[in-house]
């Protein structure tokens, strides 16, 4: 009896968030014949990997107890540079690509250096700063695009975005599990990673030992702009347009990921393997509640019910860690 | 203070001058067309907005005042844009309504101030438009559900009876997403498919991708999808075409670039055009017309729509 207790209290605890993503399989699992395929993981793949990519990034902003909501927008005015770059006739394809790519990186880091700078300088709530910067990213693509779709990307690259690797794991799912066990490893097993959790669970410490940590917060947020640039060439490989109103509400479904992933608000606390099944949950729920033949309203519904329900869960979780070291 | 109050009277004493010197100029000029668009971060009014000022140009009689905003529903700037117009006294305005029910106030306004109103590509709400005294206000627009069921049937016509489909729906409870939705399921109907799922994708492409996508997986035997707007056809070519399913049909509304390069390609059967480069034109002709006193200002003056498949495009 205690034994089996200790059990349940070991997997609550250690399994957390991915118990909720094994409930959520298994059940669609036997709902619908049609879920546990190959072709459909392939599919839900390939559907969390831009939010798994700007999840990312968030997760560092947010451990620092900051948010970033200019991410969709960032994101758009990174694909609209990129693809004029892409779609430039007097470019050879592969630096037509190659600039594309720095071009959606660097514009979307230098908005994170903005949102840093701006928020550590003067002291703003990043969660002011970077509602600007939405607005700001959001003009300049409207813009620089005159509100056109950019499209007609060479062959090479739209072939590319479509590739599945060993006919299952779509090429940008590739790229953004590297960028997530790259996120894991410098949050894991740097000093810079260190820090982050540090100053998010308490900044005045970390100044008052002498640590300038200005340069770390900064530096988080240009970490997520890079992470945002990725995943606007993501965006690109997958849909082969570049447009100017993409990516609205991403920031939202970014922070689900986060906070579904057990990171906590107020920062200090959280993983980035969290995030990653925190971005899977939304995946599963959004492809398995249309396929067992919910209809829009009921599915918004849910999805909204079950957010709730696993952060709620994962307060216990907590609860239960704490009672187990006491 | 008393010399910062005194630099501002003179200050507003000049512009009051001037802003009636140029109201006089103003007179002796072309009639200055107040035109109020939706969000010009879409495609469709960019295009309006261009064409608009094109013709304005080569045509010569007015002078147009274009202003938008960059949200679909950005109600209160469209409000914010009708007072200016109103108390710039605007000899006509085009108003394309955010809203159907909330610009009815503002139209009312503009009535009273002596200034015709022409309200086109979204028809303002017939019952509250009553309510304020305004009956059978004339509206000069696309039949949207005229245009989707040209698409549908198209479509249902290369299916055949039987053939089984989706409807990719646009935002629950815009106007024209319901009238295009009409227009399919009248297709539906008429030309007997099999209605598998009707499902919203916000109008966007990335959205459109991923319901696609999923709902292939539920029902592996679709053989065309309807999409409310051509951005969602992009999306679920992509959704088709990573399935590997070359056999699915596709046809979307908007006639926009991008789409007109995948139906010359084949990829795509057709789509629907509802010349939004001559919409404010048309609007305008109409309200003047009406200034004339050549036309009754009630009814539905249609606007055309026209199917555009491959054979439209060589």
């Amino acid at each position: 009896m205690i034994k089996s207790k200790k059990f349940i209290n070991f997997i609550l605890q250690e399994g957390g968030i991915g118990l909720v993503l094994l409930i959520l399989i298994a059940v669609f699992s036997i709902a619908a014949p049609r879920f546990a395929t190959v072709t459909n993981f392939s599919n839900i793949m390939q559907q969390i990997s831009i939010n798994t990519a700007i999840s990312v990034g968030m997760t560092y902003v947010i451990l620092l107890g900051g948010i970033d909501l200019s991410v969709g927008s960032s994101l758009a005015l990174a694909t609209i540079l990129a693809g004029k770059a892409i779609t430039n006739p007097n470019l050879p394809v592969g630096v037509a690509i190659a600039s594309a790519c720095l071009a959606a990186v660097g514009i979307s880091m230098l908005a994170g250096l903005f949102n840093g700078f701006v928020s550590v300088r003067w002291k703003i709530h990043s969660f002011i700063v970077t509602l600007g910067m939405l607005n700001m990213a959001r003009g300049a693509a409207l813009q620089i695009s005159g509100s056109r779709t950019i499209f007609a990307f060479p062959a090479v690259f739209n072939r590319f975005g479509t590739m599945t690797f060993f006919s299952v794991i779509p090429s940008i799912f590739i790229i953004a599990f590297v960028l997530m066990v790259i996120g894991h490893i410098i949050l894991r097993y740097t000093v810079f990673g260190r820090m982050i959790y540090a100053i998010g669970n308490n900044e005045e410490a970390v100044r008052l030992s002498g640590h300038n940590t200005g340069i770390y917060k900064i530096s988080a947020f240009v970490f997520c702009g890079f992470t945002v640039g990725v995943a606007a060439i993501m965006y690109m490989l997958r849909l082969n347009i570049a447009s100017p109103i993409l990516g609205v509400g991403f920031e939202l479904n970014a922070i689900a990921a986060t906070v579904i992933g057990g990171t906590s608000m107020s920062g200090g606390k959280g993983s980035m393997i969290g995030t990653f099944l925190g971005a899977c949950i939304i995946g599963v729920l959004n492809n398995g509640l249309l396929i067992i033949g919910l209809d829009d309203n009921a599915r918004q519904m849910v999805t909204g019910f079950i957010i709730v329900f696993a952060v709620v869960l994962d307060t216990y979780r907590e609860k239960l860690a704490k009672t187990q070291k006491e | 203070m008393k010399k910062f109050t005194r630099v501002l009277s003179v200050l507003l004493v000049v512009a009051v001058v001037l802003g009636s010197a140029g109201a006089v100029l103003a007179q002796d000029k072309k009639p200055v067309v107040g035109v109020v668009l939706k969000s010009l971060a879409n495609e469709f009014f960019k295009t309006l907005q261009e064409g608009a000022e094109k013709w304005a140009e080569e045509d010569g009689r007015y002078e147009l005042n274009i202003k938008g905003m960059n949200s679909e529903t950005d109600i209160d700037t469209q409000l914010t844009i009708m007072d200016t117009f109103i108390s710039l006294g605007v000899d006509m305005i085009v108003l394309a309504p955010a809203d159907s029910s909330a610009l009815v106030p503002s139209v009312v306004k503009a009535q009273q101030a002596g200034i015709p109103v022409v309200n086109f590509d979204v028809r303002l709400d017939a019952d509250q438009l009553k309510a304020a005294g305004l009956e059978d206000f004339m509206f000069v627009g696309p039949d949207n559900e005229e245009g989707a069921y040209l698409a549908g049937m198209a479509l249902a016509e290369k299916l055949g009876e039987g053939g089984k489909v989706f409807i990719i729906e646009g935002n629950p409870g815009a106007d024209n997403a319901i009238a295009r939705k009409a227009g399919f399921d009248k297709a539906v109907a008429e030309g007997k498919l099999e209605l598998l799922e009707s499902s919203t994708a916000h109008w966007e492409t990335e959205e459109a991708n991923t319901l696609v996508a999923n709902l292939l997986t539920a029902y592996p035997d679709v053989q065309g999808i309807m999409c409310a707007n051509d951005s969602m056809v992009l999306g679920a070519q992509k959704a088709v075409e990573a399935a590997g399913r070359d056999d699915i049909l596709l046809v979307g509304f908007d006639n926009i670039a991008a789409v007109q390069e995948l139906i010359k390609e084949g990829k795509v059967l057709a789509t629907v055009d509802q010349f939004g480069a001559e919409m404010v034109q048309m609007a305008i002709e109409v309200g003047q017309r009406v200034i004339d006193g050549e036309l009754e200002p009630v009814g539905w003056e249609k606007t055309p729509v026209e199917l555009i498949t491959i054979e439209d495009l060589e």
